[in-house]
């Protein structure tokens, strides 16, 4: 679920926003909850390809239903920039079956909300609804995965609605993009993970109905989907419903796994970027994070917390109140967009600053580093460690208790590696992880020679705009 | 496209079921409390609401109501700021203080194994924040910046002028703090204000979650026995509402975008005609197949989140539609808007429209009211307007009950536009073409 500004590129709008997203952020796990049927996940596989998770709860008489497609920024072709969101809200454009602009209407008229986003490695579709609509949900969205509508007239369309998205999120706002759509492009080297994510507009204009049904038939087939369903119903039953619907959807080659890796920097890069709109200085510095799964990740998913997670984090007590240096501080692995769990080939974490009138940049940043290496060195106490889980615990259950909040954990985890049951196993993971390994994880990732520093300053005439 | 209709194939859903909290527990507590808990045992936390009068337009200074918002998680005597997070943070808890124009309400949330705890933490918070001088410096520096910052953006100079053209002098038009005010504003302002504004005998507690009732209140009853303060507290006065006929143009040179706003104020929740002036406001701007929607957005391609939504106040529902769409056609658009206000006013909605927005609203609550959160928050909102939980079951049914009659008529009532007022901030170009629509008064930013 998209917020109308600030956020991250989607379909929607903060009218139709159900209330707190849940989903930004996964946390561990208390192992006593995970025996009860209530959270149990359970996956299947049609013979098209398409991947079905199924995680029942039925308190509620209402049910989540998404579609989470294996491609996202990294993945548009170059000279495309921005295609893959354009994408995106050509899936809300109609179908020979249900034209425009029926998709929509046939969801509010059930009294569902709907909704779509775009990430570096997926892209995001969801309806919530009442149970009685979960077998209309499951068609329509098997109907648009089959086949879909694309013409001139509403990919134009779309284009403008796209380019007005853009403005109101990054032209026409101070600290538009800041570190999610900027601090990116100069921290990497190659066009996948280096490119402008919302797009650039020339790019945007050039695109193509021929672009449009290629991207389609090469990334929204079958075999390339994760099907969620979370909420009220009994998994035999829509495990039918989904096999009658889905089943019929042909299967679509194999997509090509693109090489998305590249080499960790040698030395620190330093960018100024001025913003005629920016009334004070802000700076990011973006770290090349750990790849999921390997030794650092859930370590380093951790530090995050206890570097920049409320009053009571290392850099807020430091920094924010010691020394008096910053006014706010906040991060971690694709911030702010996204989590640990949110990526798979190259990602930052990273850190953004508020510096106090008078503090230059450059100053806050020689603090953060100071931090980080404080940190390496020292690792976080015992009672830091455990309050960090404590949080994510917490975290856990708040999103589970949410339709789109499971509904979305559960599709990252799945779509983007293929391990949705990992979700509810996270606790005991992140349970192992002592500050040693913190300590680790922070000394080998957050170091001032791999990172880039964006500086945002007040002033005409910056890059990018 | 017109014309068009989905396949047969689409399988049919059912009605929206009715929303059923169960069994809602309702205590007083002898100084003055409400107290309400409903128990939904989905996962094993708790979500606490504790909400005073003393909202964004209490008091006699913007910049006083906001700093006792920031204040308040800044600890007591007992425990300052940083202890009282690592507190939260051991029960897996968390802690926010929301404003709305009248009140202000503690959010806090703990594993419910820590239920006693939660409560006493926020007891503690509510009878003695401390407002200590240091970590309230900080604040302060945070404030100004982050109305600096907000003042940056085309949106914020938007509903603060709204909301002065609207209300007058009434203090929910009051502006946002200037530097100077929050410079001013002490410790001593503060205390004053928490001492006013911090009523036990009208506050209201919301539980919900997987807590045992009797238990829950037994606790809250110990955590919250010794709160005391005046009898009497904070009331917004009654708002007489004003209507512009021109356009106010702020401008904001270099703009790429116009962000359009406008506004009627109406009933508010619980009174007569609220509902039908909601729905009116639905089919204007309310989801993905809203009018402003269809026309703005998908057909013209003027705008991404054309949206239009009612705020309810004590004293009245503020009603506004909102887009912000590229300087060329700033005109155009609000041509449009004019006209989809217009046609509302005097042309019944088609029934299936408003079968289909009706379904939206009914089915958007129920999502809402799913989480732990969602549902205590909603509870926390609808009792600080003196309504109850049975507002939120009796809602559906009422909308059922509202006609396409009553939308025209609330419709002509508070959303034509002539009683509608205009705000748009913008670059100067686009102000020629919007002279054709009514008279512009248009101010030039200063300096």
């Amino acid at each position: 679920m998209e917020p109308g500004h600030g956020g991250g590129p989607g379909s929607g709008s903060q009218s139709h926003s159900p209330g707190e997203r849940g989903g930004a952020s996964l946390g561990c796990y208390d192992a006593e909850v995970d025996s009860e049927a209530s959270t149990a996940v359970t996956t299947a596989r049609l013979e098209n390809g398409l991947e079905v998770v199924m995680s029942p709860e039925r308190a509620s008489p209402t049910v989540g239903v998404g579609v989470f497609y294996r491609v996202g920024f990294r993945l548009e072709p170059e000279g495309r920039t921005g295609f893959a969101h354009l994408f995106e809200h050509l899936m809300f454009q109609g179908t020979p079956k249900v034209p425009k602009p029926h998709f929509g209407n046939l969801i509010n008229s059930a009294g569902g909300l709907l909704n779509g986003f775009t990430r570096h490695d997926y892209t995001a579709y969801f309806e919530i609804l009442p149970t009685s609509a979960l077998e209309m949900a499951v068609f329509l969205e098997a109907d648009r995965m089959g086949q879909l509508d694309i013409n001139s007239g509403t990919l134009r369309n779309q284009l403008q609605v796209v380019e007005e998205e853009v403005r109101v999120n990054v032209l026409n706002q101070p600290y538009g993009g800041f570190s999610w759509l900027w601090l990116t492009q100069h921290a990497f080297s190659r066009f996948p993970n280096n490119h402008n994510f919302y797009g650039e507009f020339a790019d945007l204009e050039a695109a193509s109905v021929e672009d449009a049904v290629e991207f389609y038939r090469s990334w929204y087939g079958p075999g390339n989907a994760t099907l969620v369903l979370v909420g009220d119903f009994d998994p035999d039953a829509a495990l039918q419903l989904v096999e009658h619907h889905f089943g019929s959807v042909a299967p679509r080659p194999e997509p090509p796994q693109p090489d998305l890796e590249e080499p960790l920097p040698a030395d620190r890069r330093e960018h100024r970027h001025l913003d005629p709109l920016a009334p004070t200085a802000q700076v990011a510095v973006g770290y090349p994070t750990a790849p999921f799964g390997s030794e650092d990740h859930l370590p380093l998913a951790l530090a995050a917390r206890i570097l920049t997670d409320g009053r009571a984090s290392w850099l807020q007590r430091t920094l924010v109140r010691e020394r008096e240096l910053l006014l706010h501080v906040a991060g971690g692995p694709l911030y702010p967009i996204g989590d640990s769990f949110e990526f798979r080939g190259p990602a930052l974490f990273t850190i953004e600053a508020t510096p106090r009138e008078g503090v230059p940049t450059e100053e806050a940043v020689l603090a953060l580093d100071r931090e980080l290496a404080r940190l390496a060195a020292d690792g976080p106490t015992e009672e830091e460690l455990h309050r960090a889980r404590r949080r994510e615990l917490a975290r856990h259950h708040a999103t589970t208790d949410s339709r789109l909040g499971r509904l979305t954990t559960l599709g990252v985890m799945a779509a983007v590696h293929r391990q949705a049951k990992l979700v509810d196993l996270l606790p005991q993971r992140f349970a192992e992880v002592t500050p040693a390994q913190v300590a680790e994880a922070a000394g080998r990732w957050l170091r001032p020679e791999h990172s880039t520093v964006l500086h945002w300053l007040p002033g005409a005439g910056g890059e990018g705009r | 496209m017109t014309g068009s209709v989905p396949s047969e194939e689409v399988p049919q859903p059912g009605a929206v079921p009715n929303l059923h909290l169960g069994r809602v527990h309702r205590s007083k507590l002898a100084n003055g409390p409400e107290v309400m808990v409903v128990p939904r045992p989905t996962v094993p936390r708790v979500e606490l609401r504790v909400s005073v009068p003393a909202g964004a337009a209490a008091g006699d200074s913007a910049a006083a109501a906001e700093l006792l918002r920031m204040g308040i998680p800044l600890g007591t005597r007992e425990l300052d700021q940083e202890q009282l997070a690592e507190r939260l943070q051991d029960l897996g808890g968390a802690l926010q203080v929301h404003q709305d124009l009248d009140r202000l309400t503690i959010s806090a949330a703990a594993l419910s194994e820590a239920e006693s705890e939660l409560y006493q933490l926020v007891a503690s918070l509510v009878q003695e924040p401390d407002f200590p001088r240091d970590d309230l410096a900080i604040e302060k520096a945070k404030l100004v910046e982050g109305l600096r910052s907000a003042r940056a953006t085309p949106h914020f100079p938007a509903h603060e002028a709204l909301g002065e053209l609207v209300y007058g002098r009434h203090p929910y038009g009051r502006r946002e703090p200037t530097e100077g005010e929050v410079a001013r504003t002490g410790r001593r302002a503060l205390q004053e204000l928490h001492r006013k504004t911090f009523t036990p005998s009208l506050a209201q507690i919301t539980v919900v979650g997987d807590v045992d009732p009797r238990s829950t209140i037994r606790r809250l009853r110990t955590a919250f026995s010794g709160w005391e303060g005046p009898r009497k507290g904070w009331k917004a006065p009654r708002v007489r509402a004003m209507t512009h006929q021109d356009l106010l143009y702020l401008e904001r040179p270099g703009s790429v975008q116009t962000v359009v706003v406008a506004a009627s104020s109406g009933p508010t929740m619980g009174e007569p005609g609220h509902i039908a002036f909601s729905l009116a406001t639905a089919v204007l701007g309310g989801g993905f197949t809203s009018r402003m929607m269809a026309n703005l957005r998908e057909d013209k391609g003027y705008t991404y989140s054309p949206h239009a939504r009612v705020e309810s106040h004590s004293r009245d529902g503020l009603a506004s539609a909102s887009m912000e769409v590229r300087t060329e056609v700033t005109a155009a658009a609000l041509a449009e808007l004019r006209h989809e206000l217009a046609r509302l006013a005097t042309v019944p909605v088609p029934e299936d429209e408003l079968a289909t927005t009706r379904s939206y609203l009914e089915g958007a609550r129920l999502v809402t009211l799913q989480t732990q959160a969602g549902l205590a928050s909603a509870l926390a909102q609808v009792r600080g307007l003196g309504l109850d939980h049975r507002y939120l079951e009796r809602y559906q049914a009422e909308l059922e009950r509202c006609s396409a009659e009553d939308v025209m008529g609330a419709a002509r009532r508070y959303l034509s536009p002539t009683r509608m007022t205009t705000v748009l901030v913008g670059d100067e170009s686009a102000v020629p073409g919007l002279e054709a629509l009514a008279p512009v008064r248009h101010r030039r930013p200063r300096g």
